[in-house]
């Protein structure tokens, strides 16, 4: 589904990703976890295209295509989601008309009818269920006022509607109580499936008590130090990066 | 070659003024002896260093006879809207003293008030609230080419009184001038909301002057769609003590179009509160100038005033000059003011496209939205509705983008 090969990036000549190797399978989960400042959301903004990034090494094939030289609506049309760590409020624009429009570009892309009125309201409201997002949520506008757990919850809404078929949360689990992280889990496992992928990016070691993850990659410094199971994650949580590292430095 | 029937405005002020009451002919005396010691504003003019205002001075225009406003909705009980020419003619002692209520006018509102020939008045007594609000229309007649019309309304409200007023100014030739005035007095706690909508208007030149009472509101909202050269004055003397107004006003700015707001509000007692927000968008070769001042009298304490003006400028031929400013002479108050001309947001921009909306049409809906929002302040729905069209027809992608919010 996804293969990063030696990518190395950089922001304003200043070298963040430092030679990337990360290849995700259909049907799996992978965790990234890292300090802050390793370049985990610079990662995942290369991979949904966003500017500023200059990528001077390496390549990214997502479904056999080079995902770098795709627009970033593009990349959506073919599948890719971004939960991101910092959503943006977009005051004016109300937030089912725009994931509506977002729906029925993606469906276009797809050759498939847009959906009309009905059909999207329900399912908007079927999937508002699902990750219990009020339904005065889904008429505001896009993350205007929203506290900022509502708007991970919104985020994964969105997911919910579009149901990509590789799906990067980039910290989705920052800013939840423990309820609402149950209820941001349930929704991206009834997600999960032999089509889909995730990459899952969280400093937290209980977000993937309840997504669990098929591998864990640790990254320092613009650079994948570890992989392993599951049970990386929990040793990183007894023990700390610097201990992580050192290990592996040894 | 030349048309007979056509002059220059300053040229066709009469020598005097033998019609109508005395105080009238007093008034416009005064007001066109101003005019010929001043003329008309040059580039030269402060307050009119960026408007092309040489076309309109230096043209020649032919009189246009029909100038009143047309009422194109129900008048609401208790409210009186009456011909100001017909009220000069019967009952001109109603009102003296109530035309040029914010004192001697200067340039285009001199003119105004020396030659307007008719108008209307508006007149909520005290204590009636007209629920439903009063629609006008402004419509230049195309009887000839290069035309030009005085219309003037006024406005009073008495203690206590409502009033929701909608004024629309359409369909004028690019070659058609319209050089309105209107006034508005508030009573004691009177509240008015003021809806006015320039579209594709030609030359246009255009004074409000609002006096309000204390505890009185004021809340106006202009929506501007291009035009030749458009030139707009709002001012608000906020006389009483806890007055408020609100101004705001929204543009969209295409072509060769020239669209111009001056705002001027006077905190001139205590316990006033006052905010402004334009928002204008710029694209073509058009050009956009905002003015705004608000002046804090030494007496008025407790003065809350904000102002702010947000632009959009689209393409790399669009002009946008804007200028804020406070002048406090009070020591006590709380004011703030903000500019800004810029492009879209580049993050919104992105989280649109990584939902897979194509760039050109998440272009549109951020546009809308950033003009929808002052447009959303207006309360009457049916009028919201109408501007949100209007907006709609004349951005790219408009049709996609409808449901937008
Ligand atoms: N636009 C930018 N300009 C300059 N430096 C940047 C920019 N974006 C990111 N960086 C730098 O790149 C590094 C990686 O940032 P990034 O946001 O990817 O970290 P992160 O791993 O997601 O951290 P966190 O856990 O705090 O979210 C940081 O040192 C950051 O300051
Ligand atoms: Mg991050």
């Amino acid at each position: 589904m996804l293969k990063i090969e030696d990518l190395h990036v950089e922001v304003d000549g200043k070298p963040i990703l430092k030679g990337i190797n990360l290849e995700i399978e259909a049907g799996q989960v992978h965790a990234i976890m890292g300090p802050n400042g390793s370049g985990k959301s610079t990662l995942a903004y290369v991979l949904a295209g966003r500017e500023g990034y200059d990528v001077t090494k390496g390549r990214v094939l997502y479904k056999g295509q080079d995902l770098l030289e795709m627009a970033p609506e593009m990349r959506a049309a073919e599948g890719l989601f971004l939960g991101f760590q910092y959503p943006v409020a977009i005051p004016g624009v109300s937030n089912i008309y725009f994931l509506k429009a977002a729906l029925n570009a993606v469906r276009k892309h797809r050759g498939e009818e847009p959906l009309d009125a009905i059909d999207f309201m329900k399912l908007s409201k079927e999937k508002a269920a699902l990750v219990q997002l009020p339904d005065e949520l889904t008429k505001r506008c896009v993350n205007d006022g929203f506290s900022g757990g509502e708007k991970k919850r919104n985020e994964i809404f969105q997911m919910a509607v579009l149901e990509p078929s590789l799906a990067v949360l980039d910290e989705t689990d920052s800013g939840l109580d423990i309820d609402a992280l149950k209820v941001v889990a349930e929704g991206v496992n009834s997600l999960r499936g032999p089509e889909r992928a995730m990459l899952v990016i969280t400093h937290y070691q209980r977000l993937l008590d309840y997504i669990v993850p098929d591998t864990v990659h640790v990254l320092i410094d613009g650079q994948i130090v570890r992989t392993g199971d599951k049970d990386l994650a929990k040793q990183l949580e007894r023990e700390g990066y610097a201990d992580v590292q050192g290990a592996q430095q040894l | 070659m030349t048309n007979p029937s056509r002059q220059t405005l300053l040229g066709s002020l009469p020598a005097s003024f033998d019609s109508g009451p005395e105080w009238l002919r007093a008034l416009r005396g005064r007001a066109a002896d101003a005019l010929r010691e001043q003329g008309l504003p040059t580039k030269r003019t402060e307050a009119w260093r960026f408007t092309p205002v040489r076309s309109v001075v230096d043209a020649e225009f032919s009189r246009e006879e029909e100038s009143a406003p047309s009422l194109v909705s129900a008048v609401p009980e208790g409210v009186a809207v009456r011909s100001l020419r017909q009220v000069l003619q019967a009952e001109p002692e109603l009102l003296a003293g109530r035309l040029d209520l914010g004192g001697a006018p200067t340039h285009f509102a001199a003119l105004n008030t020396a030659l307007f020939s008719d108008g209307l008045w508006i007149d909520v007594p005290a204590g009636t609230a007209g629920e439903a609000p009063i629609e006008l229309a402004h419509a230049i007649s195309t009887s000839s080419e290069r035309g030009v019309a005085y219309p003037r309304v006024l406005v009073t409200l008495g203690d206590n009184a409502e009033l929701t007023l909608i004024e629309t100014y359409a369909g004028g030739e690019a070659e058609q001038l319209t050089n309105s005035v209107v006034e508005v007095d508030l009573g004691r706690n009177a509240k008015m909301s003021h809806v006015r909508v320039h579209e594709n208007a030609g030359l246009q030149v255009g004074r409000v002057d609002v006096r309000q009472g204390a505890d009185s509101s004021y809340r106006s909202t202009v929506v501007t769609l291009g035009g030749a050269l458009l030139r707009f004055d709002v001012r608000c003397l906020l006389q009483g003590k806890g007055a408020e107004c609100q101004l705001d006003g929204a543009y969209l700015i295409d072509g060769e179009d020239h669209v111009d707001h001056h705002t001027l509000v006077e905190h001139q007692a205590s316990h006033c509160r006052s905010a402004q927000t334009y928002r204008g968008i710029a694209s073509g070769k058009g050009t956009a100038v905002f003015d705004g001042i608000v002046v804090v009298h030494r007496d008025a304490q407790k003065t809350e005033a904000h102002q702010e003006n947000r632009n959009l400028l689209l393409s790399d031929t669009a002009t946008v000059h804007t200028k804020p400013h406070l002048e406090i002479d009070a020591d006590d108050v709380v004011c703030s003011h903000g500019v800004t001309v810029g492009s879209l947001d580049q993050e919104q921009l992105f989280y649109l496209r990584a939902r897979g909306i194509p760039e050109d049409l998440a272009h549109s809906m951020l546009t809308y939205a950033f003009l929808k929002t002052i447009v959303d302040r207006v309360s009457h729905e049916p009028t919201r509705a109408r501007m949100r069209e209007a907006l709609l027809t004349r951005l790219p992608h408009g049709d996609d983008i409808e449901g937008v919010a």
